[in-house]
This record gives structure tokens, sequence and C-alpha cells, in this order.
């Protein structure tokens, strides 16, 4: 029972750790990570990996671009997304790019 | 002056130096009326004015919206923010959950909305939804003619450049969703074919609009071409027969 409660909270710690970023660059210009970084942060995440950790589920994408499609913000409501771009060039530089 | 006229007759003479009267009123007589052709009226514009205008361009009225009474009982499943992102909605359900024949009509039917916060939730609600709407969006095309219709017949600007993107983006969001609205062309196609024409001569000056995408001539072309490329083979003279001064832009 020990070995199993110690598991846990290895697994947990160990999450803990990847989920925790090193460091942070804004982003100059839009590109695909861009894209996706602007899409998360709109929905309240940091990125897909802090989504993943929150929400525990995969993440819904269009299947041509592989843009996010819908994200579920922590207070339970949908964002939908398009199919193409849509951080405005004014939001570029507010979107922040993680590095683990 | 008679012995009851005891008061100079004011009511005339105007105090304001803005005022103006309207030209048909000075004129007396509009053209085309009983009396406009009567003997001694002369048919110069002294006489007989110029008729009165038909007023097929101008904006009328939208009476109150069932999109309006719906949000303002909080029918919709979405939810109300005051921040500055404000270019999304937050739907507290899946839209894949919800019953299209009943939301997607509605939305549309806000299209009427010139005010915030409707007209930017049924803009934006029929926008998330035809996105991602797929194959339930084909059958409620009937219902979805209406509002279209009513829209566009207000005639306002604004309210006609949101519904031809909204109609854009229609023809473009399922399979067989151009076909389906050829045989309703009969009720959206009019006021297409009044405004089409409706650009701003602005001789060698910038029209804002233009970069704005707000022009009505040019997104009733887009929307027509738009309508021809998804709407099968039948969808050309369709089209024409509506709008005479349409040429295709598949056939030449």
């Amino acid at each position: 029972m020990e070995i199993y409660i110690c598991c846990i909270q290895d697994v947990s710690v160990g999450m803990a750790a990847i989920a925790e970023p090193k460091s942070m660059t804004r982003a100059k210009q839009w590109s695909d990570e861009v894209e996706e970084a602007y899409r998360f942060q709109l929905a309240g995440y940091r990125d897909a990996i802090e989504y993943q950790i929150i929400q525990k589920k995969d993440i819904d994408r269009w299947p041509h671009n592989g843009y996010v499609k819908k994200l579920q913000r922590k207070d339970g409501c949908f964002y939908y997304f398009d199919k193409t771009r849509e951080c405005p060039e004014k939001d570029i530089n507010k979107c922040k790019l993680y590095v683990y | 002056m008679s012995l009851f006229e005891t008061r100079p007759d004011n009511s005339k003479k105007s105090f304001g130096y803005g005022k103006k009267t309207p030209p048909t009123e000075v004129k007396g007589k509009n053209a085309f009326t009983t009396m406009a052709y009567m003997k001694n009226a002369k048919p110069s514009l002294e006489q007989v004015g110029k008729p009165q205008a038909a007023g097929a361009f101008k904006p009328r009225p939208a009476g109150p919206t069932a999109f309006r009474k719906f949000y303002e009982r909080g029918d919709f499943p979405i939810a109300l923010e005051h921040d500055t992102k404000g270019n999304k909605i937050a739907w507290k359900v899946e839209i894949e959950k919800l019953d299209y024949h009943h939301y997607l009509p509605l939305f549309f039917d806000g299209l009427c909305e010139t005010t915030h916060p409707y007209e930017f939730f049924a803009r934006q609600g029929v926008h998330d939804m035809l996105e991602h709407g797929g194959s339930k969006i084909l059958p409620v095309i009937p219902q979805l003619i209406i509002p279209i219709k009513n829209a566009l017949n207000m005639r306002n600007i604004q309210v006609m450049c949101t519904t031809l993107k909204v109609l854009q983006h229609l023809v473009i969001s399922a399979d067989m969703v151009g076909e389906a609205l050829v045989p309703y062309y009969r009720q959206i196609l009019p006021i297409l074919n009044i405004f089409k024409n409706y650009n701003l001569n602005s001789g060698d000056g910038i029209d804002y609009s233009q970069q704005k995408r707000e022009n009505i001539g040019d997104l009733i072309q887009e929307t027509l071409e738009a309508f021809e490329r998804h709407g099968g083979e039948d969808a050309f003279i369709n089209i024409k027969y509506m709008v005479p001064t349409y040429e295709s832009c598949m056939l030449n």
C-alpha cells in the first residue's frame, strides 16, 4: 500500500515538474506555434500541456491543419475556434511561448 | 382685415436660421398627382416639383426580434462576458449537442439587430454554429429563409453587410447547402438586385469601405459569385432571372 502511494506521489511530482516551464519568450511574428499559444491563452491556459493536465482530455483539432478547434475553459464554458488564423496582428506580442 | 382676425398670422414665418422646408413642400404640386395634371399647372419646376422618391434605398425599421426576447430571457446557452476579449462567445453547452432546428433560425433572426449586445451575439453565434455545424445545417435551410429575407429587407447598410457575409459563409459551411438555396433565390435576391450597383462614386478619392469590406456593391457581387460556384448547374440561370445584370463568373 505504501509503495502504491509513493508511486502516485512520484507521478504527481513528475507532472508538476513537467508542467513548470523553464523560460518564456514573447512572439515577434505570427506562426503556427503563435496561433496555438494564442488559442490556449485566450481560453485561460498556458499551453496544451497545462490544458491536458487540468482538463484530462484530448484536444479537439481541425483535421486539415491541426489548429485547435474547441477548448473548455476552467469555468466549464466552451470556446470554438475557426479553421483559419484567428490571432490578429495586434495580439501577436501578447502571446507567450513557453519552453520546458 | 376682417373683424375676427385680430392676431397677425405668424405661423408661416420662419424663425430658425438653419431650418429649411423640404423642396417638395415648397413646390406645392408633386409630379404625377391630379393637381399636376390640371390645365393651369405649368410643367416648370416652379409649379410642378419632382415626384416623391419611391424609397427603394430607404432603410426600414425592424420590429422587435424573437432573438432579443430569448436573449433577455436567458434562453441561449451562452455566457455573458464583459471583458476586453470581446470577439468570442463562451458556450455553456457544446455546439454539437445543440438543437439546430431551434437555435439556428433564432440566431439568424437576430441579424436584424443593430445594437450591442444583440448584434454581436447574433453575428458571432451564427458564425460559430455555421463553422461547427457540418451536416446539421442542411436540414435547417428552409427555416433560415424568412430571417434572411427580413434582414435584407431592412435595407440598413450595416445589417446588409453582416447578412451578406453570413450568406457567403452559409454556402460554404456544408455540402449541398448552396444547391439547397437555389429554390429560395426568389426570396433572397430581389434586394441584392436593388443594391447591386450601390457603390460610392468618390472620383479618385479613397473609399474606405472597400478596405473594411463594407462596400455593399462589392459584397453583393462576391455573394452572387459564391452562390453560382456552390449552387450547382441551375444556379446561374436562376440568379440571372432575379438579377438580370449579373454576369457569370464561371462560364466566361
